[in-house]
Parts: structure tokens; sequence; C-alpha cells
């Protein structure tokens, strides 16, 4: 029973990437369907719908980040993998909120995404807004990451 | 730091001189012209809408000729044409155009119909070979397809369904009509889907047997030729062969007229101009032998313009300060540091009324946090090098895109300062490089300050502090505002109640365990300290309560919204809070580079490990720039939009637009004046 601490970990380092990655490849693909409408008319408007489209991609980048360091942590990038199942657990559910606030924020994010590439498409001038209503959603992306960073950062010292 | 200031400028001048006056008023660039008068008995707004429409069609033409150009002769262009800005033209060139652009409109219009003849031809071609293919099935039969038999037989050349060979004809014909005439029946083709066929009989039976081979589904070509089909299909493939051979002409004169892009290019931006002009002249109150421009102007240009005026013209300048009730147009101007961030701020919106312009405060943040959130010493010095060439080599860059490529450079070297702070270059290269390949695991880039890896309660304390002090900046901007409108009680009402909340807060704060703790600070503030604290923050809190409902004049609902507007404090907690992600972003770079580097070296050393790792190092750090990059610009622009911003700043303003010449490929500049 003791071993399944590793396994526990590494469950969390992957769902994390697992679901902001799938959230992030959801979002960027609504995106990319909404810019390529948008450049069938005007191609010129490249730049500016692309900011957008890769907008809900940011959360995959996170989860990429919170396995990674889970990862190193837990001693699967070399080190030994020696962790108890108190401690797994921990670390699965230190992982838990970029998985979750990952996936929904990015899907989310996308769609605000969408909406804010119909407006480049009308008003070229106010892609600044449309960018700042997409990143909005973001913060919470952003605070899940610190949550998670911060919890898994935080585990390895605690003596159980 | 400023908003320019505005002056309204009247011209009063003669109508011979319009043409000259609106010229040198549409080169310099400074005066935005509206319609100010009112048409009475004297003067009158001329309608130029019927030449402004001519112009566009010509636009229009042009443009579609160039896109046509475009198609068959794509004009080389450097992978760095948008850095270029626009060719010099001078204004000779210009006053010499309005004899020459009949002929490039002819130019234009010649190309347009060669594209037009391709495009039919094209069609006509599509329409020939369907015939062709139609065709195709009847090549075996020898005669005419409209041949209807000799002076004693009757023929029938026709089509039956499906595909069928000659015993199932024959047996079907005669399951029909079991005394049928005799009938030879010849297989031309067959396919699946129709059997092609020829028919003979006597005259005399010949109605049996067409109701026979009726019955049995026959049908007569839709489309039968004149000759033989094997005649028409020469014919038809000489008209397709015609046709491609039109279709090369055309597209070789299309070609050969390449030579004018030059000429329509600048034809496009002769009529811009034009019809800038005219929209102008529209706008200007005539009368008889004179005419009156209303306009606004930046102060600062209005005395060198109005001297350029009359020394030239015979007329009259009347300057007048703006209307305090109106809006004046808003016109930024910041020094060399500041102004690249303007564009940022346009896109949120210009000042409006009462608001200054941000900018100078604001670039210093921009750059600082920008520089927090990529944090790569290495990234930094390629956005430095990269804007840096690119801002020496095209000197002629269109300036917004100047101010861009600045804004970037500022902020690589605010990335640079914060790389080296942290010990970050390309991640943590210089360690795997010297372990992987030089085995000298001791050597690695230390970071001047701090690992934020290592220490993230750390960095998030100092993202946090730095959160407070933009946003106390914020408040102080506020404070500047209302200072300018010299509204003294505002600043105590909407910034110093609120100083004294918030600081109190903080200060009592840290005087407990708690926070301290949470932050992992090093002190713990005196009771007595947290003591003033508190009660500072409670004056603050009764003053918010008493005045943030002041506009309204019934004491409920006063207090009420008094109330609410102390509830507003929660917003400042999460406002702060949003400053984390300076940490986010920050480590987000870091920890990237890092996987990329570690996927790098997992090869080894070696020539093979080498190969393998700098291919992994340039895929992977551009992308990990790339998307970096990205993520700084959008979070550096929320931070100021949302945090800072929703402190003191709404926008609003409207963009000072002089009558100029918006012209896109070439830039007139003057030479020498002449008439």
């Amino acid at each position: 029973m003791d071993n399944l601490g590793i396994v526990f970990a590494l469950l969390g380092a992957v769902l994390a990437a697992l679901m902001s990655g799938i959230g992030s490849a959801i979002g960027v693909g609504m995106g990319g369907e909404a810019a390529a409408g948008v450049c069938t008319d005007d191609p010129s408007k490249f730049g500016k719908v692309l900011i957008l489209q890769l907008l809900p991609g940011t959360q995959g980048i996170y989860g990429l980040l919170i396995a990674f360091i889970t990862l190193s942590q837990i001693g699967i990038l070399g080190g030994s993998g020696d962790i108890s199942l108190a401690k797994g657990l921990l670390y699965l559910a230190g992982c838990l909120p970029m998985a979750f606030v990952g996936y929904w924020s990015a899907l989310k994010q996308a769609k605000s995404a969408v909406s804010g590439i119909s407006l480049v498409a009308k008003r070229p001038d106010q892609s600044g807004k449309a960018i700042i209503f997409a990143a909005m959603v973001e913060t919470y992306a952003i605070l899940a990451l610190l949550v998670s960073i911060l919890a898994i950062t935080g585990i390895g010292g605690l003596n159980i | 730091m400023a908003v320019l200031q505005m002056k309204r400028i009247r011209i009063c001048a003669l109508k011979k001189d319009r043409k000259p006056v609106l010229e040198l008023l549409q080169r310099r660039g400074a005066v935005e012209v509206d319609a100010a008068i009112p048409e009475d008995s004297v003067f009158s707004h001329a309608d130029t809408s019927a030449n402004r429409s001519v112009f566009h069609k010509n636009i229009a033409a042009a443009a579609a000729a160039l896109e046509i150009l475009d198609q068959y002769a794509p004009e080389q262009k450097s992978l760095f044409a948008s850095l270029e800005g626009r060719k010099l033209k001078s204004d000779k060139d210009y006053a010499a155009f309005a004899q020459k652009y009949d002929g490039v409109m002819e130019s234009v219009y010649r190309i347009t119909a060669l594209d037009r003849s391709v495009a039919e031809n094209k069609a006509e071609i599509i329409k020939l070979e369907s015939q062709l293919e139609s065709l195709q099935p009847w090549l075996g039969l020898d005669l005419s397809m409209r041949f209807q038999g000799t002076g004693q037989t009757r023929a029938f050349i026709g089509t039956l369904p499906g595909g069928m060979d000659l015993e199932s004809i024959l047996a079907q014909l005669a399951g029909q009509n079991p005394s049928l005439p005799p009938v030879q029946v010849e297989l031309i083709s067959s396919s699946q889907n129709q059997t092609c066929i020829f028919a003979v009989c006597h005259k005399d039976g010949a109605a049996q047997v067409e109701e026979a081979l009726r019955s049995i589904g026959f049908a007569q070509p839709s489309n039968p030729t004149k000759g033989t089909p094997a005649q028409r299909k020469q014919e038809l493939e000489t008209l397709i062969a015609q046709a491609k051979e039109e279709i090369d002409t055309a597209q070789q004169q299309i070609v050969s007229l390449a030579g004018q892009r030059e000429q329509i290019e600048f034809t496009i931006d002769y009529f811009t101009m034009r019809s800038e002009k005219y929209e102008v002249i529209g706008e200007l109150a005539q009368s008889k032998r004179a005419f009156v421009l209303t306009g606004y102007i930046p102060a600062k240009r209005a005395d060198a313009l109005q001297a350029e005026l009359e020394s030239r013209f015979d007329l009259a300048v009347e300057l007048n300060d703006c209307d305090p009730s109106v809006d004046p147009p808003v016109m930024l101007q910041n020094n060399q540091f500041s102004a690249p961030v303007e564009g940022v701020l346009e896109s949120f919106g210009l000042p409006g009324r009462g608001e200054v312009d941000p900018c100078s405060v604001m670039s210093f943040f921009y750059y600082f946090l920008f520089g927090l959130m990529l944090s790569d010493a290495a990234y930094g010095l390629l956005m430095v090098i990269g804007c840096g060439f690119a801002l020496l080599k095209f000197k002629n860059m269109e300036s917004g895109m100047r101010k861009t490529l600045q804004m970037f450079l500022y902020c690589g070297i605010s990335t640079t300062f914060w790389g080296f702070m942290f010990g970050s270059f390309f991640g943590d290269l210089v360690g795997v490089v010297a372990t992987t390949f030089f085995g000298r695991p001791d050597i690695a880039l230390g970071p001047l300050w701090f690992e934020p890896v290592k220490e993230p309660m750390r960095m998030l304390v100092f993202s946090m502090l730095l959160g407070i002090i933009h946003l106390f900046t914020g408040l102080a901007m506020k404070a500047y505002q209302y200072a300018k409108q010299k509204a003294w009680l505002d600043i105590l009402y909407d910034v110093g109640f609120w100083y004294m909340l918030l600081v109190g807060l903080i200060v009592y704060g840290l005087s407990t365990e708690m926070l301290p703790s949470i932050l992992q600070l090093s002190f713990i503030l005196p009771a007595s300290a947290g003591t003033v604290g508190i009660a500072a923050a409670a004056i603050g809190a009764v003053g918010i309560i008493l005045t943030a409902g002041r506009e309204s004049r019934n004491p409920v609902k006063r207090l009420l919204k008094g109330a609410y507007g102390l509830y507003g404090v929660t917003s400042y907690l999460s406002d702060v809070l949003s400053y984390s992600r300076l940490l986010a972003l920050g480590l987000a770079t870091g920890v990237i580079a890092t996987v990329i580097n570690s996927m790098g070296s997992m090869m080894g050393g070696g020539i093979v490990g080498a190969i393998v790792f700098i291919l992994i190092f340039l895929v992977g750090h551009t992308m990990n720039l790339a998307i970096n990059l990205l993520g700084a610009y959008v979070h550096t622009n929320r931070l100021q939009f949302v945090e800072f911003f929703g402190k003191f700043y709404e926008g609003g303003g409207r963009a000072f637009q002089p009558f100029a010449a918006h012209t896109k490929y070439y830039n007139i500049k003057e030479e020498t004046y002449h008439g």
C-alpha cells in the first residue's frame, strides 16, 4: 500500500496537464475557426485575430508547468520515487485546481475570445478591448496556477 | 505627459486662393476642419459628394487593378516590407500628376478589361470542355448526329438508359412488339449509365419502330452535332485552343502593364488626397468671392501656421481659445521614453474631459511589469537586438510601427534586467550546458537577487507589494486630476480617506501575528503601530461612508451609497491579488525554458547530443518566447487597464484627426515651395 503514494502524485500531475491541455486545445480550436472566418473577408486582420485565438492556449501551458513541477518534486525526473501515501494524495489535491479551473476557464475564455474576434471583424480599432475581455477570464486560471504551485512546492517540506 | 492644448482657428480667405491654401493646410496636417458656420444668405456649403464619389470610384478601380497585377506579376517584397514605411515623393510630382492620371486610369481600365476577358475565356473553356465530354460516347458514329435517314430508310440516333448490349436491346424491342418490322441496330458505345445506338429501318415501319424504341427508353441526344462527332470534336478543340491563346495574350498584356504599378499606387494616393480635400471643401462656408474655414489646431503649432499663411496669401487668421463647454479633440505629446505606450493608451481610450494623459506614469510601470512577467535575460536581449536593429535599419518607418518597436525595446531592457536579477538566461541554459557538455556541474548563472522558482512566497509578496504601489499611484493620479480641477475637497473624500483606510489596514495587519507569518515576513510591527493603523482605518472608513454618496441629497440614500462605497475595499483586495500573475507568468517562462533545456540534454553530451540539443533549443525557445511575449503583453495591458486605470481613468476622448494626406503608398514631401 505504501507504494501507492507515487501513483497518486503522478495521477495529479497527469490530470493537470491532461485537463488544461484538452481545454486549451478545444479553446484554441474554437478561436481558430472564428479567426479563419474573419480572414476570409479581410486577411489583414490576421495579426489581431491571431492574438485572440491564442489567448485560451495559456491554460495548457500552465497545466504543463504544474505537471512538470510535480514530476520533478516527486522524483520521476530523476531521484527516488519514494513518497508516502499521504504525500501522494496531497500532490493529487494540489494539482486539482489547475486541472479543473484550467479546463473550464479555457472553454469560457475561448467563448469570449470568439466574441472578441467578431468584435474585431466589425471594429478592428477596438481589438485592445476584445483582448481584455478574454483576458479577464484568464485571471482565474492564473489564481488556480498560483494555488497549485504554492501547494506543490510546499508539500515537499511537510513531514508526513 | 500632456494632452496638447487646442485652439480654435478661423481662416478667412479669397476663393481664388482656395486650392493653394487648402493644399498647404493638407501638407501641414495641423488643422482638424469642421463645419461650424451655419448656412445663411451669404455663406453656403458646397455639395462635393458627387466629386468624391468619382474619386472613390477611381480609387476602387485602381485598387482592383493592383490586385490583378499582384495576381499575375507579384511584386518582390522583402520580409520586412511592413517596416519600411511609405516611399517618398515630392510635391512637384504630385502637382505634375494632375496631367498624367488620365493615362494611368486608362491602364487601370485596360487591366480590368483584360482580367475580365481572362475570366470570360476561362468560363468558355469550361463550357466547351463539358460539350467535349458529352460528345465522347458518340465518337464512334461516322454520320452527322442529325442524320434522319435516306430516301427509303429512317434512322434513329439516340440513347437508351443503362448499359445494354445488342442482344438485350433486340430482345427488349421484340418483347415490346412481336411483329416489329425489320430493324438494324448498331451499338455506338455503352457505359453504365447510357447506351448510344444507331438504328435504321424501312420508312414504312418507322412509326412502329419508333414506338417500340420509345417504350424501352430511347431518347434523342439533347445537343446533336451538325457534322460527324469527330468533326465537332476537332472544332471544339480548336475553340478551346483559341480561348487558351486569348488568355495567354491577355495575361502577357497584364504582365507587360506591371511597370505601371507605381503609377497606379500613386493614383490611389492622389485620389485619396483629393477626396480628403473635397471633403474639407464641403465643410467650408463659401460666399461668392471668399471662404471661411474653421477648425481645431494644436496651440503650439498655431502661430507658425498663422505666420506662414499670412505671409503667402491675402487672408485673415483668427485664433481663439476653445469653448469650455465643448470637448476639443485630443492629441498626446510625450517624451521619447513615454511616447511608445501611447498606442496602448489609444487602444483603451484617449483622455476624456478633465483627465490627464497617464502615459508617462504608465510607461514606467508598463516596462517594469512587462519585464517581470517575461523575466528572462536572453529573451530580453533578443527583443532589444531585434527591435534595435529594425529601428536603426528602417529610418522611414511609419510612426505607429516605430512606437510599437520602441515599446518592445524598452520592455526588452526591463526583461533583461529582471532576467539577471532572477538568474534566468534561456532558463537554466548556462548550468545545463556546463553540466551536459563540459562536465562542470559547478558552473551556473546565479541570480543577482533570488530565484522565484525556489522562493515562490517571496516573489508573491514582492508582486503584491508592487501591486499596492501601482494601485496607490493610480489613486495619486486621481488626486492629481482633482488638483488640476481645483476640487480640493474631492481629493480628501475620494483619495485621502482611501489612503487612510488602506494604509491603516495594512499597518494593522502587519502588527498582528497572522499576516506576517502567512507572508513569511521576518518582522512584526509593534502593537502601538497597529492601534494607530486601525484608528486611521476607522476614520477613513467613516469618512468614506459619509462622503462616497455625496451627490445624493437624501441622507438615507447618501449613507447607503456611502456604505456601498466602503464595500469597494473588497475590490482592492482582489486587485492586489491580481498582481500574483507577475509571479505566475514569470514562473511560466522560467519553468518552460527549464523543461526545454532538460529535454534537450536528455541525449547527453557528444556530437549527437549537441545536435539534438540545438534543434530542441531552437524550436522550444522560439515557441516559449512567442507564447510568453503574448502573455506578458496581454497581462501587462490588463494590469494597466483594469487595475491601474480603474482607479482614476475612464478615457472617452476623441482623437485629433487633422486634415492631412492619409496616403497608403507614398509620403508626399515638400521640396521647395513653388507658386
